[in-house]
């Protein structure tokens, strides 16, 4: 997953360091979700940019020892998430930058190499992290009208009565809801999720999903602590829809009573009997 | 230049689906006759010559309901140049808790999200038909 | 199957007020006439690789509903998942120059449309019950 940043590049033009800064912003920003503030503009009228700044973590990017980026960061009172010198860098990488203003093929040697650390950290930190989830899936379905509900087979995979899966590796899960929410909902269009962090019970709420025909709290089938959740469907909740079990996943967590949890929870074979019966009840119509 | 078409998917099965017939129907007939036509989605994909040459190579913008995106990727297939792609369900996402209605009828509001979208795709069309005329 | 199934595919014509009679025809026997037999199939949807629809559509009697006698929904039905069990086109029941007259939007409907609705609803329901009753 490519992380989101707000970038504030110092963009100086007293040395080759501040253009190299800048460009390293403008690849974050062409290459993923990143934003970038405009350091002048965020100094004379910050108003454009305080949404950035709060939603996402805060990348400074400082040309040289002066750290323009940074002050400014501390004067409209940032938390700086990651920074960046642009002159240590090349420093550290036996990169000699040019005495003009013009980015030549060192100067964009070390923007590349900046990039590649900064994406390598967020990939060492994607991969300690992130559930072992299987590459692919295998699934029985069960089919009402023109309608199927497809339910994964795979050990691992925990369901509660609430509809809502837990996929369990080791101390860790990745939770979402099956496809009898999806299609009773229809087209999902709001996901609002439980905050990184949050410490929830076994059956608390853990954020919810709205279409326009109902809002759905999800109800966590574990218990633990909320570790992540799925970025893309701030943007995209219609991934739920496509499929729940695979891009459609809501959050992921560390499990803090996973063998008292378990005794209340369904496997395959329990739940695909519930699934039978809901669907059946529940006729989809538009 | 010819007319901009605007087509719909008009997708049977949701409210999205009528509100997206109901916006084509606005912005061809009402807000912008002069500069946008309709085609029928149904024709182009079956292979309907008359369609295809309407289509084909032509500028054109998209509403669907829903993520599925059938016009979009109908009108693709067919060699139609999409320069935007609306989807429905994109403007009901800044209606939070609003019942659009089915897709047999609409709601006041479904109506009210109808309207908006359409004055957004006029704007799109006379954008387009400027660049149109610049370009030569 | 529990209760017999039977789908309906309905054309949607954009250009004309047979789609809107067609559609609306087709929307009131699935969710007033004939709720617990009829399901609705999506045609643009079908065109674009809609698995569910084409699925059904091979393991279930299908419908074709059309305003035209070019019959999109026919031959689309024929393309993707063979033959069907029956059809209709509106221009045989109401006349072609009423189903190929402009399209008129729903907020501007009026009494003599209804009664369109209800009497292509009607002959589609006719289709259904014939084939219920096999």
């Amino acid at each position: 997953m490519n992380k989101e940043y707000a970038v504030l590049p110092c963009n100086g033009l007293d040395k080759c360091a501040g253009c190299v800064s800048k460009e390293v912003a403008v690849i974050l920003s062409e290459n993923s979700e990143s934003e970038i503030i405009c350091p002048v503009l965020f100094h004379t009228s910050d108003a454009r940019y305080n949404k950035i700044a709060q939603e996402k973590p805060l990348l400074v990017i400082d040309g040289c020892a002066t750290r323009c980026a940074s002050k400014l960061a501390a004067e409209k009172n940032l938390k700086i998430a990651e920074k960046i010198n642009v002159t240590e860098e090349a420093k550290a990488n036996h990169i000699t930058l040019g005495k003009g203003l013009q980015m030549g093929e060192e100067e964009m040697k070390l923007a590349k190499i900046i990039v590649d650390k900064l994406t390598q950290v967020q990939k060492a930190a994607d991969t300690e992290d992130a559930i072992a989830f299987p590459a692919s899936l295998t699934y029985e379905v069960y089919k009402k009208d023109k309608f199927v509900f497809r339910l994964p087979k795979e050990e691992g995979f925990y369901f509660s009565e609430n509809d809502v899966w837990a996929y369990v590796v080791g101390n860790k899960a990745r939770i979402g809801v099956t496809d009898f929410v999806q299609k009773s909902l229809s087209d999902i269009m709001f996901f609002t999720p439980p905050a990184i962090g949050n410490q929830i019970e076994q059956f608390e709420d853990a954020g919810n999903i709205e279409s326009a025909k109902a809002v759905f709290e999800i109800i966590s089938p574990v218990s633990g602590t909320i570790l992540a959740i799925n970025e893309k469907l701030m943007e995209a909740p219609e991934l739920i829809n496509q499929n729940p079990y695979e891009q459609g996943w809501i959050a992921e967590m560390e499990l803090s009573d996973f063998e008292s949890d378990k005794e209340l929870l369904l496997t395959f074979d329990g739940y695909f009997e519930v699934l039978k019966r809901k669907v059946d009840e529940f006729h989809v119509k538009h | 230049m010819s007319s901009i078409k605007v087509i719909a998917c008009s997708g049977i099965g949701k409210a999205m689906g009528l509100m997206a017939r109901e916006v084509v129907l606005q912005v061809t007939d009402k807000l912008s006759p002069d500069t946008t036509e309709t085609v029928c989605l149904a024709h182009v994909v079956t292979g309907d010559e008359e369609a295809a040459k309407k289509v084909e190579g032509c500028t054109c913008i998209t509403v669907d309901g829903c993520p599925a995106m059938c016009a979009a990727k109908s009108v693709e297939h067919a060699g139609g140049i999409v320069k935007a792609k609306y989807r429905v369900i994109d403007e009901m996402r800044n209606h939070k808790g609003v019942d659009a209605g089915t897709g047999t009828a609409l709601t006041e509001d479904g109506w009210k999200i109808v309207d908006e979208l359409a004055g957004k795709i006029s704007e799109k069309a006379a954008e387009l038909t400027k660049e149109g005329q610049s370009n030569g | 199957m529990d209760e017999k199934q039977v789908g309906v595919l309905s054309c949607s014509g954009e250009e004309c007020l047979g789609g809107t009679i067609a559609r609306l025809a087709t929307r009131k026997v699935m969710e007033t006439l004939r709720p617990d037999n009829v399901v609705t199939l999506c045609l643009p949807l079908y065109i674009a690789g809609g698995d569910e629809e084409r699925d059904f559509a091979k393991e279930y009697p299908v419908i074709a509903v059309d305003a035209c006698d070019k019959c999109c929904a026919k031959r689309a039905t024929i393309k993707y998942s063979g033959a069907v069990k029956d059809s209709l086109v509106l221009s045989d029941i109401l006349g072609e120059d009423v189903v190929l007259s402009k399209i008129v939007s729903a907020r501007d409907l009026k009494e003599e449309h209804y009664k369109m609705v209800d009497k292509a609803a009607e002959e589609i329901c006719k289709k259904v019950d014939k084939i219920l009753a096999e």
